[in-house]
């Protein structure tokens, strides 16, 4: 089974520590992180999504040090992307496709699937230009599912979504998380928490089980 | 809230921003760089200036003129563009236009920062200037005082006036879009080609406010008696040398106070600016429709097949990679248009170093620098450097695909032209661009420094 595991992970900026003696292991199904806002939960997701290195502690993917192996399976949905205004939601799909070496004419059906699924597929021609807040959202959300990732980050997925759409990006992640690692920042848990196997409460530089929740019910 | 304190306030947050660009410190280069390689030097190298079909002895004003002809023929614009496309190009209009805020007062400040950064870039200009002059003039003949002030009263007025257009440019909407830079440009070129409407007549303030680029007057005036034509340029032949008194045509009547007026003037096009501002509008973006539309859109997306499975691996993903790389450089209708205009000069064009292969690089330049811009953007990186395949791969896949665009595009030259020479030439020069752009779009984070240098580079192929 794979795993994901984080072993006495800390991260710091300069002289702020952010995050401190983290250790956890992720099995397959959802994991979400929950706490107050600038409590560390995108910072965490992001050395789980290899994008930050931590400055102390290992990272493990199926038991071995290092990045290569974990990004040939990772998708990755960060809060705020610098999206290609000038290219439609297809081309930059594609882009990332080609980036995830994936065969470009499977990836195009499978966003138009997951698109479908999103309510973005009658727009995935148009400019990224004309796109609203929320559909850059999914769009973002969109790319990180193309190809069969078995770790899945989500940076707050479904912020400035309508409830609606959010259920459509819930049901979804919940799919996902049957066979893959699925890591979910989010403020609102109260949608995903049912499914959820973890939820943890980021504070203070360090991870706590949310109310009755155990840290070992992580793995 | 008083109005000095907002034009205060607008001007030291634009001077903050302009401080943390790292264009800016590019723009501060290309001055002495262009002054390198296009002042008049005595082994033919540079840009020929000749008065009466000579070429003026070289003199500390002399080099001060030359060095305005500069900022005229070749910063004027670039400026123009980093004006227009860096750092202050976003303001918090959302929130200022609903502010109680003077729109005059504002404009002022940005204005005033806009002056400072532009005269920056002349000081620099100077600077290479009073360096040059060490040893392209003989040591009796170098005098700083005449070279700055030739240089600065030729050129600052028309780096002012920019300044003024940019604020003024940004009041309308029409002029906020790409028809401004279209506007400008004709502003430009007719800027440089005016003083030919008083091209016979005698010095005074009003024929002097014809030259707003300000260098026809000091070439013309200082001219021996009966010299009357000059050229500015690198096709021609000029015999001989000619005495040229610079400072005379600078101080001739009616010169100075012209360039007082323009400054007065592009003051006032602000104060304009601020009196004629129309808010922005939140817009959603035109759509095309007919005929121009079905050509120009992407049309509707091909029906979702909502099972349809997930993608596996490319079986090379190097190639996909190639591939996708490929698509993106010439993504859009309106480049496939261009394409094949570009194919139909290669295919009837007698020379392809001078005009098809030009033509190629110019079209290419702007969809390389765009496309490396797009994918180098910090934001965007952020997301693409977890990806299976590392930035470094990408790079080299566009690389390739800018090698792979240009070769493309000299195929139809092959019914003209011999192809062994023909494909080398363009697949190297393909992959110069594609490299030059992608080097300065990952330093940079953005298009703007690969288009800048682009362009320039550009200028230099198509005009040797």
């Amino acid at each position: 089974m794979a795993s994901l595991e984080l072993r006495g992970v800390g991260k710091a900026y300069g002289r702020k520590r952010v995050l401190q003696d983290i250790s956890l292991t992720f099995e397959p199904g959802l994991a979400l992180l929950v706490g107050p806002s600038g409590a560390g939960k995108s910072t965490l997701l992001r050395l789980i999504a290899s994008a930050e290195r931590p400055n102390s502690g290992a990272i493990l993917w199926n038991g071995r040090a290092g990045s290569g192996a974990l990004r040939r399976t990772l998708g990755y949905a960060p809060q705020a992307v610098d999206l290609p205004e000038d290219l439609t939601a297809r081309e930059f799909a594609l882009h990332i496709a080609a980036l995830k070496g994936l065969s470009l004419a499977q990836a195009d059906k499978q966003f138009g699937a997951i698109t479908d699924a999103i309510g973005l597929h009658a727009d995935i021609n148009n400019r990224i230009a004309s796109f609203s807040g929320g559909m850059r959202r999914r769009l973002i959300f969109a790319q990180a599912l193309l190809g069969e990732p078995e770790v899945l980050a989500l940076d707050e997925p479904t912020a400035e979504l309508d409830g609606d759409t959010a259920r459509k990006l819930g049901t979804l992640i919940v799919e996902r998380s049957k066979n893959a690692i699925v890591v979910v920042t989010t403020h609102l848990a109260d949608e995903l928490a049912p499914s959820a196997r973890a939820v943890l409460r980021v504070e203070n530089g360090s991870v706590l089980p949310a109310p009755g929740m155990r840290l070992e019910d992580v793995a | 809230m008083s109005a000095s304190v907002i034009s205060a306030s607008s001007f030291s947050t634009s001077m903050l921003r302009y401080g943390r660009s790292r264009a800016l410190w590019l723009m501060l280069l290309v001055a002495p760089i262009g002054a390198r390689y296009m002042l008049p030097f005595e082994d033919g190298g540079g840009i020929k200036i000749a008065v009466g079909d000579a070429l003026p002895v070289m003199t500390s004003p002399f080099l001060g003129v030359s060095l305005g002809i500069i900022v005229s023929t070749l910063l004027l614009p670039i400026a123009w563009l980093y004006l227009r496309s860096n750092t202050t190009r976003r303001q918090p209009w959302q929130v200022e236009e609903v502010t109680a805020g003077s729109r005059v007062a504002i404009a002022l400040g940005r204005f005033g920062a806009d002056v400072g950064v532009l005269l920056g870039i002349l000081a620099a200009l100077n600077l290479a200037g009073l360096y040059l002059s060490t040893f392209m003039l003989q040591g009796d003949a170098v005098n700083l005082t005449e070279l700055s002030f030739a240089l600065w009263v030729v050129a600052a007025p028309a780096m002012i006036g920019l300044a003024a257009l940019r604020i003024l440019f940004d009041t309308r909407p029409l002029l906020r879009s790409g028809f401004g830079d279209f506007a400008y440009f004709c502003i430009w070129i007719g800027s440089i080609t005016a003083p030919i409407v008083t091209d016979k007549a005698e010095p005074s303030f009003g024929a002097n406010m014809w030259d707003f680029a300000g260098f026809v007057t000091p070439l013309k005036y200082g001219a021996p008696e009966g010299t009357d034509s000059f050229s500015i340029g690198g096709g021609f032949l000029a015999t001989g040398t000619i005495d040229l008194d610079v400072m005379a045509g600078l101080l001739s009547p009616g010169y100075l106070e012209s360039r007082l007026a323009w400054v007065a003037i592009a003051v006032a096009l602000v104060v304009v600016g601020g009196l004629i501002y129309v808010p922005h509008k939140a817009k959603k973006r035109a759509v095309l429709t007919g005929r121009l539309g079905a050509l120009l859109n992407a049309g509707r997306p091909p029906r979702a097949i909502p099972d349809a499975p997930a993608a596996k691996r490319a079986f090379a993903s190097a190639l996909n990679l190639v591939t996708a790389e490929f698509r993106l450089i010439g993504s859009g209708r309106a480049f496939l248009l261009l394409a094949t205009a570009v194919g139909v000069i290669a295919a009837v064009a007698p020379d392809f170093r001078h005009a098809s292969s030009p033509a190629a690089l110019l079209l290419l330049l702007f969809a390389l620098s765009a496309h490396a811009g797009r994918a180098e953007a910090h934001g965007l990186v952020a997301l693409t450097k977890v990806a299976a395949l590392a930035p470094m791969a990408r790079r080299a896949a566009f690389v390739v695909s800018g090698a792979l665009w240009a070769t493309l595009l000299a195929l139809p030259a092959l019914l003209r032209h011999p192809p062994l020479e023909t494909l080398a030439l363009a697949s190297a020069t393909g992959a110069s661009a594609a490299f030059v752009a992608i080097v300065l779009s990952t330093l940079t984070g953005s298009s703007f420094a690969s288009r800048l240098v682009l362009l320039v580079l550009w200028y230099g192929y198509a005009s040797t």
